[in-house]
């Protein structure tokens, strides 16, 4: 570990790091460019380099793009990966309210609290850690998707029914192309190119990016701006004052972060939505979250970062990427003759936890950066709408395309965007609809394998049995009761109050 | 000056003579000229992605002009087959084919293209069958595997990829005169080697290639095929069961044949390289070396067989 510590911190090693960091942030802001489309875009570059430089680079991509990929997230409310989804709930609010800077920065401070995490239980915990991990199967996953939708809970807004109406189209959406299993394809109306299913990505800028750009272009007579900001001295100190005054939530975040992040499939996105809930859940004021509460952008930023070096820890002791990046990385080690797993340790120790230090300083030197570029980007929010708009609509456009070089990509964006901007006038939330989308390939999958494997050992037996899944069960009913309860609680509240104002 | 001057006049002569030698010897208009497209029909990290890394440096070096990955991904390969299919047969478009998934993709649904009409220009390397058990499972051998399976038919879970793991389980019971559950995965054999290792499932099917990668917590019960794999030492072979996933480059239907000459030749350049050599048989794959004949061939006896 010392040795690879030695390797990670040659001025070399460093400098293409930082290289990796910068490219990543770039990857991270522009929605449509993923993290796995830029390490994957990168992977070439790196052959020049030594092998360490060469991960190193792009594990510095991964994790300063689950930085960056907040700030479209804050600033126009469109996540830049789907992993940032949950921090728009609370980013973009904060923004709109002039607190730009501080939800920028708190991001970024964030981002390195988790990623510190996360790549010390890859340095430290890999190997037990993996062995809990191992426990989820099929059935886990399912409950573990399941648990995630209780979510819409604290998402819903006004309705709790157009919040469970808005996530089961969410998931009716991700089920649209060739099934998992049996290769049927569902709901394509013989459109050729739905049989590739409605693509995460373009999806989710169509829900968050393309509802803002209309409201923004029906707003314009209204509004000039998307909100005030004037850069404040002292801001990032302030700020980080702030994130470091809730450490039991801080040290929440970053263990759901890490462990969500092994679980291979699972990754980032499902990481900060999880995150997210709980800490709504053990919040004691709940009122400000989805309107602006500094909390929920470092649960949800926490938790992404942390998943990323976390989503490392299979591949260096199974050989099975916990994430699409992750599995980019793996792909460029065995392009060099390396088999990532667990013969790395013994063949190529030194490399394994070199890059696990890769990964804890490209954490640190996210922030350096992140707070140096915070107020310059900020900026953005000061572009009048009438350039802001078709400025996004272009990016959206360029994004949609870019993730799988398919036009047909551009034109569900589109759709999606109009149908969510219409159904938000009905009370709807975007938030919902996105999760199903997210969720949707994790649980639809693990449900058809448990019931595969049920088939053979029995519903029961899989289904209800198990520490893990009558845990995960437990949790979603109480987390439904609970948010039925303080519904009520809520109501009954307004009602008092209603009345004494009489 | 004037001595650079006349250096660049001999550069501008050397260049016009070559082109017209160029011209005269070929007889054709230069191919290629511009970079090539090539498809990857699936994720990034994946045994497509890394055929086309592995095949890219020696692709570039013999065709002198560069050759662009792109991603289309989505429907068992469907989209990125189809996306070929579409495209202008120029020699500039090729793709990454994987046969029998292409076949068994396209059989009786509607995706949008034929398997039996694309140009192919040869297949690189192939894996054969493989059934994977975790290390510490209770099935030691393919007999004790076997007499479980009689004794309890349908209770032992195996997991594979999609259909084609399915047809290619089913082969390997019929032979073996087993009943088994299937559970499909869907997304490749990553997300499958958790599962097998939790112990969720009782045994994997998947190809050699992946037995070699995983052998420090695999075990292999048996492969497929007329000989034993290399890499993978003392794990008998079923002589019966004839499953092989094979990995190659083709071109959308009706590319000219001289442009599938040049393509094919520097596949061959390509795949000789020791380097891409031994990178193959590392990863439990064999090297193959076909011309776009035999690769035709290769690909409607697949169609062939899956015809019924």
């Amino acid at each position: 570990m010392i040795e690879g510590l030695m390797q990670a911190l040659s001025p070399g090693y460093f400098f293409y790091l930082t290289l990796g960091v910068l490219i990543g942030m770039f990857v991270g802001t522009l929605p449509g460019l993923t993290a796995t489309m830029g390490t994957a875009l990168l992977v070439p570059f790196t052959f020049a380099l030594p092998t360490g430089e060469g991960i190193a680079m792009l594990g510095g991509l991964y994790v300063c793009a689950m930085f960056s990929d907040s700030i479209p997230a804050c600033l126009v409310n469109t996540p830049g990966t789907p992993a940032a989804m949950a921090t728009a709930f609370d980013g973009h609010p904060m923004v709109q309210q002039g607190r730009g800077q501080e939800a920028i920065v708190a991001s970024c401070f964030s981002s390195t609290i988790g990623t510190v995490f996360g790549a010390g239980c890859y340095l430290v915990l890999a190997w037990p850690l993996i062995e809990i991990a191992l426990k989820f199967g099929p059935p886990e996953f399912f409950w573990l998707g399941i648990f995630a939708l209780t979510i819409i809970g604290s998402l819903a807004g006004d309705s709790i029914l157009k919040g469970l109406a808005g996530g089961a189209i969410g998931l009716l959406i991700s089920c649209v192309g060739i099934s998992h299993g049996n290769e049927l394809a569902r709901f394509t109306f013989g459109v050729p190119e739905l049989r590739g299913g409605v693509s995460l990505v373009a999806g989710l800028i169509g829900i968050f990016a393309i509802p803002q750009v209309l409201s923004m272009v029906t707003e314009l007579r209204k509004k000039e701006f998307i909100a005030e900001y004037k850069p404040k001295g002292g801001e990032t100190f302030k700020t980080i004052r702030k994130v470091v005054a809730h450490p039991l939530h801080l040290l929440r975040s970053s263990a759901i972060g890490s462990f969500i992040g092994i679980l291979p499939g699972a990754g980032s996105p499902i990481a900060a939505i999880v995150s997210y809930n709980e800490a709504v859940r053990w919040s004691k004021d709940k009122s400000q979250y989805g309107k602006g509460d500094l909390r929920g952008v470092t649960a949800s930023e926490i938790a992404n970062n942390a998943a990323a070096p976390a989503a490392m820890i299979p591949l260096v002791t199974l050989g099975v990427p916990g994430s699409s990046p992750a599995a980019v990385i793996a792909g460029a080690l065995m392009l060099r003759g390396l088999n990532p797993g667990p013969e790395l340790f013994q063949s190529d120790g030194a490399l394994v936890y070199s890059f696990g230090w890769a990964l804890l300083f490209a954490g640190i030197v996210t922030f350096i950066l992140g707070s140096l570029f915070a107020p310059l980007l900020v900026k953005i929010i000061r572009i009048p709408l009438r350039l802001l708009a078709p400025l996004i609509m272009l990016l959206a456009t360029i994004g949609a395309y870019a993730i799988r070089n398919n036009i047909f990509d551009v034109y569900i964006m589109l759709g999606l965007g109009v149908f969510v901007f219409i159904v938000r006038r009905f009370g709807f939330h975007p938030g919902p609809i996105g999760l199903g989308l997210i969720l949707g390939p994790i649980i639809e999958p693990s449900l058809i394998q448990a019931l595969y494997i049920s088939d053979a050992v029995g519903v029961g037996k899989v289904f209800f049995t198990g520490t893990i899944n009558i845990t995960l069960i437990t949790l979603s009913i109480l987390s439904v009761l609970f948010v039925i309860w303080t519904r009520r609680r809520d109501k009954k509240l307004q009602a008092d109050g209603g009345e004494r104002s009489n | 000056m004037l001595n650079k001057s006349s250096n660049l006049r001999k550069v501008i002569l050397g260049a016009v003579a070559g082109a017209f030698v160029a011209i005269g010897t070929t007889g054709a208009v230069a191919y290629p000229t511009k970079p090539v497209t090539f498809i990857v029909p699936y994720s990034p990290g994946g045994g497509s992605d890394q055929q086309a890394r592995r095949l890219q440096p020696g692709l570039e070096k013999a065709l002198g002009v560069k050759v662009r990955i792109v991603y289309k991904t989505g429907g068992g390969g469907a989209v990125g087959f189809s996306e070929l299919w579409r495209s202008k047969n120029d020699g500039y478009t090729i793709s990454n084919v994987v046969v029998p998934n292409i076949v068994i993709t396209a059989k009786g649904k509607d995706v949008g293209f034929d398997p039996s009409k694309f140009s192919y220009i040869g297949m690189t390397a192939r894996a054969v069958g493989a059934l994977m058990v975790p290390k510490n499972s209770r099935f030691k051998s393919l007999d004790q595997f076997v007499k479980e399976a009689k004794a309890n038919p349908g209770k032992i879970t195996v997991a594979g990829v999609g259909s084609t793991g399915k047809m290619n389980m089913a082969d390997l019971a019929g032979i073996l005169g087993i009943k088994h559950a299937y559970v499909p995965v869907s997304g490749g054999v990553g997300k499958m080697i958790p599962m097998i290792l939790g112990n969720h499932v009782d045994a994997a099917m998947t190809a050699s290639s992946h037995a070699t990668k995983h052998k420090a917590k695999l075990d292999t019960l048996a492969v497929a095929g007329p000989t034993p794999v290399a890499t993978l030492p003392g794990i008998p072979n079923v002589k019966k069961w004839g499953y092989m996933t094979t990995w190659g480059v083709m071109a959308p239907p009706g590319t000219p044949a001289d442009r599938i000459k040049v393509l094919n030749a520097a596949l061959l350049k390509a795949t000789a390289d020791p380097k891409v050599r031994s990178m193959v048989e590392k990863n439990g794959l064999s090297p193959m070396r076909q011309t776009p004949a035999e690769a035709a061939a290769y690909v409607a006896a697949a169609v062939k067989k899956h015809s019924n």
